[in-house]
């Protein structure tokens, strides 16, 4: 038996317009694509502080009832406790293949963003930093930034990625983007009729590279010569996002972000 | 491609070509792909590992990370994943992401962070493999690395202590273990019946936990509980690697095997020589003694009457 999804769910993230960062965007954004496929409704609230509120210290986060749950993987793992699932109608051997599948979004793309937006000098001084201390009054803005650049370029350097160079990060976005592209194929969604955290995962990082201005085009470039990937967030776009009136946020803020879909 | 490629590693021990995964990684591609690569294992010697292992040196050029070393074996013609198709290829890179995730962590805690397995088997053996100062240093370095690179990929809040981040990443290595067998199923490799690169990596992984015997082995029983993923570890040990370094613990399984089975034959012969034994002896003239019976049964009626007579 399900239990009720209450009315008033909330998922929390940074400011939409000046705080939030590549990478946080698209883990907020595939949250959201999976509650949307799951049915659920969720409002989305900007805070500053959201990622000090999170108990992960990692957005985005939602609250729903009295609880509070952050990540995509806690998150799926939360909605399915509460009776809605979109991966049960996957035999044993599709569930491995689609937890391999997302570890290696975790483990290419959304490293691929950090370490394009925390190690890449010209791309954090001129977007990560003033972005990510926006709300803050001088000097706590650079303080702030500085502890963040300092941390991820610890994990950068602990998984061997530091000494990358950004046309080998490049590369292996590339690497990554053919793999899905394959995976895809001609099918609507990765498990052929019914989408899954999979396509919700992909669909997040996906649209938040393509729409998002940074320095370059390069990272947009790579994901657009696959036409079959493009294709995937325009319709997971179209069937989940628009029409969402009451959701005008995150309209506004898309509209706002040169959607290079259009 | 005509010069020889050497690949500088870490050696073996318990049956296995080499204790570290990547090294190991390396080592099963070459041969499933067929490159002629000499292998040199580091033993004892200043030629210290420049870097991380293993290292591929092929006139002039140096390659150090494993994924480097694949592609350049591919482009050099010497490539495993020929039949495979571009969906098959694409489930490679994922399911070699979720072996990094997952079970990497679990792995390296095994060997370098568990203080008794550390202490007791991963620092003497790696130490005794390098020259005298630097085995005071590196193995120590390794161990921090490890730490290091657990704590700052698995360890942010909500896990606070050590052991809860421990008891995660055996859980999550332990889920991965058991997809992985899913994965498997009964065929004879990951991808129909030639080796490809998943099985190199797969194998590089899962053959250290499989063999070294540690005095920790949470892991290890948990990987014997699914035994197509260890059939899969021997398959490839006995058919790709013919075990020229110290292979002596299944050679002595295999005589030992022999031994057995040479006694259980002598014990069958004896008990079918008992059994007609058996049967000789019940065949066997015992007639006499029942004989016996029936003529005291005769004699104790002829001498009741005699007595009988006698006694007036």
């Amino acid at each position: 038996a399900a239990e009720p999804w209450p009315e008033n769910a909330a998922l929390y993230q940074q400011l939409k317009e000046e705080q939030i960062l590549l990478s946080d965007n698209a883990s907020s954004l595939a949250v959201q694509a999976f509650l949307q496929m799951c049915n659920l409704p969720i409002r989305v609230i900007c805070r500053a502080n959201a990622e000090y509120m999170s108990p992960s210290g990692k957005v985005p986060f939602i609250h729903v009832g009295n609880q509070v749950v952050s990540e995509l993987g806690p998150i799926v793992q939360f909605v399915k406790a509460k009776g809605h699932s979109l991966s049960d109608g996957l035999d044993e051997v599709q569930k491995a293949e689609m937890k391999a599948y997302m570890e290696l979004v975790n483990n290419m793309l959304l490293t691929a963003e950090l370490y394009l937006q925390w190690c890449d000098d010209v791309t954090v001084e001129e977007i990560t930093h003033p972005r990510y201390g926006s709300p803050y009054p001088w000097p706590l803005n650079r303080i702030l930034s500085y502890q963040k650049q300092w941390e991820v370029r610890r994990k950068m350097k602990a998984i061997g990625w530091a000494g990358k160079t950004l046309e080998q990060v490049l590369e292996d976005v590339d690497q990554c983007c053919h793999a899905l592209s394959q995976r895809l194929g001609t099918q609507p969604y990765f498990f052929n009729k019914q989408p899954t955290e999979l396509d919700a995962l992909v669909f997040g990082h996906l649209f938040t590279i393509l729409t998002t201005q940074l320095i370059t085009d390069e990272l947009s470039e790579k994901v657009k010569n696959y036409s079959n990937l493009t294709a995937f967030c325009r319709r997971i776009e179209q069937q989940y996002f628009e029409g969402h009136e009451k959701d005008s946020s995150t309209i506004a803020a898309r509209s706002s972000k040169r959607s290079l879909l259009r | 491609m005509a010069a020889p490629m050497e690949l500088s590693c870490w050696g073996g021990d318990w049956g296995l070509p080499s204790l570290h995964p990547e090294s190991l990684t390396v080592m099963a591609y070459a041969k499933f792909s067929g490159a002629p690569l000499a292998v040199n294992t580091i033993n004892n010697s200043w030629r210290a590992p420049k870097g991380d292992l293993p290292v591929l040196v092929s006139e002039d050029i140096v390659i150090s990370q494993p994924a480097k070393i694949l592609n350049f074996l591919r482009k050099q013609k010497y490539n495993a994943d020929y039949d495979l198709s571009a969906k098959q290829g694409a489930d490679t890179l994922a399911y070699i992401a979720l072996l990094e995730e997952k079970l990497l962590p679990a792995l390296l805690h095994t060997f370098w962070i568990e203080a008794e397995n550390y202490c007791s088997v991963t620092k003497p053996w790696f130490a005794s493999k390098i020259a005298f100062p630097l085995s005071l240093y590196l193995p120590g370095k390794m161990s921090r690395e490890a730490l290091n690179r657990i704590l700052l990929t698995k360890g942010g809040p909500p896990l606070y202590s050590l052991t809860e981040v421990e008891a995660q990443i055996y859980r999550d290595a332990k889920e991965c273990l058991n997809l992985l067998s899913k994965r498997l199923g009964t065929s004879q490799f990951f991808f129909g019946d030639t080796p490809t690169t998943l099985d190199a990596f797969v194998f590089g992984f899962l053959a250290p936990i499989y063999k070294v015997c540690f005095p920790r082995v949470q892991l290890q029983e948990h990987l014997k509980q699914l035994p197509n993923l260890c059939r899969f570890c021997d398959d490839i040990l006995t058919s790709y690697f013919r075990l020229t370094v110290s292979g002596h613990a299944p050679a002595g399984q295999d005589t030992a095997d022999a031994n057995l089975q040479k006694l259980t034959q002598l014990v069958n012969k004896e008990s079918n020589l008992i059994e007609k034994m058996d049967d000789n002896l019940r065949k066997s003239p015992q007639h006499p003694p029942r004989k016996l019976t029936t003529l005291k049964l005769a004699a104790g009626g002829e001498e009741s009457s005699p007595i009988s007579r006698l006694s007036p």
